[in-house]
């Protein structure tokens, strides 16, 4: 469901052109906690991918004013999302290339700020990387305690959060960012719908 | 204003209806300290505005809960619009009423359909495997309330992402 990923004279590229609303996950409308969870969360990466398919580098950096967000930064700090919560609070790994050598405390936006210099196939290289990362944790973590398996590392006054409250956090952070990204591709090239 | 706390260790009917409070009060923390026509205001080239997305969820809330869920139909204004005819009845007909009436129609809907949750979910209640009385219009069958629940989490937080745009577009307030 994802972008395609082939590998061409040794570069990897990315025909994202091919997806669309049609072919995003949908989660079914009976079904157990664990499978409607992830059902949700894979059609809100869908939905994502869909909103930032079939444009050009430009385009994936236009802000839409007076909001200073972009696409291509949006894709980023859900790549950067992915494997923060479920990578790193959840199994307790740290974060892979290239988040893993930014000085945060200093530049706390740097996906959204940066996204502007990646061409598109190496943004969505590195968010279908970190996808499947944290579908691998998601799975780990299922195995060890469902979704009431506790994350290794700890809220910073609440104690643990759980498989459940992360998975549902990644929802609504994805669902809000994506009901940013009707309005922002609108105003890039007119596109719509849910 | 204070929006409800998501706890981090809960069950899961614990969890879906915190979820869902948190994007109803943030959802009202974006429509706060506005005039009628900054409720009517859009950010081009979307059409969407604060005071329509008001009545749309209010319409939301009643449709999935007590029509679908329950079977019960829609309650007033919403009983007596001809939605065929009129699809977007809602979004632009909110320019004409006031914060106060938007915000009552709101807070109505949400307590009916708060009154479907607490029987379905208290102890001699159908659960979240409950099934809604209404089928999917595509021959799927009828739906879970974990679903419903489910789908107006995202139905809240993708309308908030398009009111975070248009709040800030309106006086300049941002915030998550």
């Amino acid at each position: 469901m994802s972008a395609t990923l082939v590998s061409v004279g040794g570069m990897t590229q990315s025909f994202d052109k091919a997806f669309d609303k049609d072919s995003r996950a949908e989660a079914p409308i009976r079904a157990e906690e664990v499978t409607a969870l992830r059902g949700f969360l894979d059609y809100h990466r869908d939905t994502l991918r869909w909103k930032c398919s079939g444009l050009t580098q430009e385009q994936l950096a236009q802000v839409h004013e007076p909001s200073t967000m972009t696409l291509g930064g949006m894709m980023k700090h859900l790549a950067l999302n992915e494997v923060g919560w479920f990578g790193q609070t959840l199994a307790g790994e740290p974060y892979p290339p290239p988040f893993d050598g930014i000085d945060w405390d200093a530049d706390p936006d740097w996906e959204w700020r940066t996204a502007r210099d990646d061409s598109p196939a190496d943004q969505w290289a590195l968010y279908d990387e970190c996808v499947r990362r944290a579908d691998a944790a998601i799975d780990q973590a299922l195995a060890r305690g469902g979704l009431d398996a506790e994350s290794v590392q700890q809220s910073s006054s609440q104690g643990a959060f759980s498989l459940r409250w992360i998975l549902l956090h990644m929802i609504e952070e994805y669902a809000r960012h994506n009901g940013q990204a009707d309005l922002i591709r609108e105003s890039i090239d007119g596109a719509t719908g849910e | 204003m204070e929006r409800t706390q998501r706890p981090l260790r809960a069950d899961e009917p614990t969890s879906l209806r915190a979820f869902l409070d948190h994007h109803r009060d943030t959802f009202r923390w974006k429509c706060s300290g506005l005039s009628q026509a900054q409720l009517a205001r859009t950010l081009p080239p979307s059409e969407m505005t604060l005071g329509g997305m008001m009545k749309h969820l209010a319409v939301v809330e009643q449709s999935w809960f007590e029509d679908d869920f329950v079977g019960g139909g829609l309650m007033p204004p919403f009983d007596t619009v001809d939605w065929e005819a009129d699809p977007d009845w809602e979004w632009h007909t909110a320019r004409d009423d006031t914060p106060e009436e938007l915000f009552a129609l709101l807070d109505e809907a949400r307590r009916r359909a708060d009154a479907v949750l607490d029987r379905a979910l208290a102890l001699d209640g159908v659960g979240l495997d409950g099934l809604s009385a209404a089928e999917h219009p595509h021959g799927q069958g009828h739906f879970s309330l974990r679903w419903i629940l489910l789908h107006m989490i995202e139905e809240y937080a993708r309308h908030n992402g398009h009111a975070d745009l248009i709040r800030e577009s309106i006086d300049g307030q941002t915030g998550h």
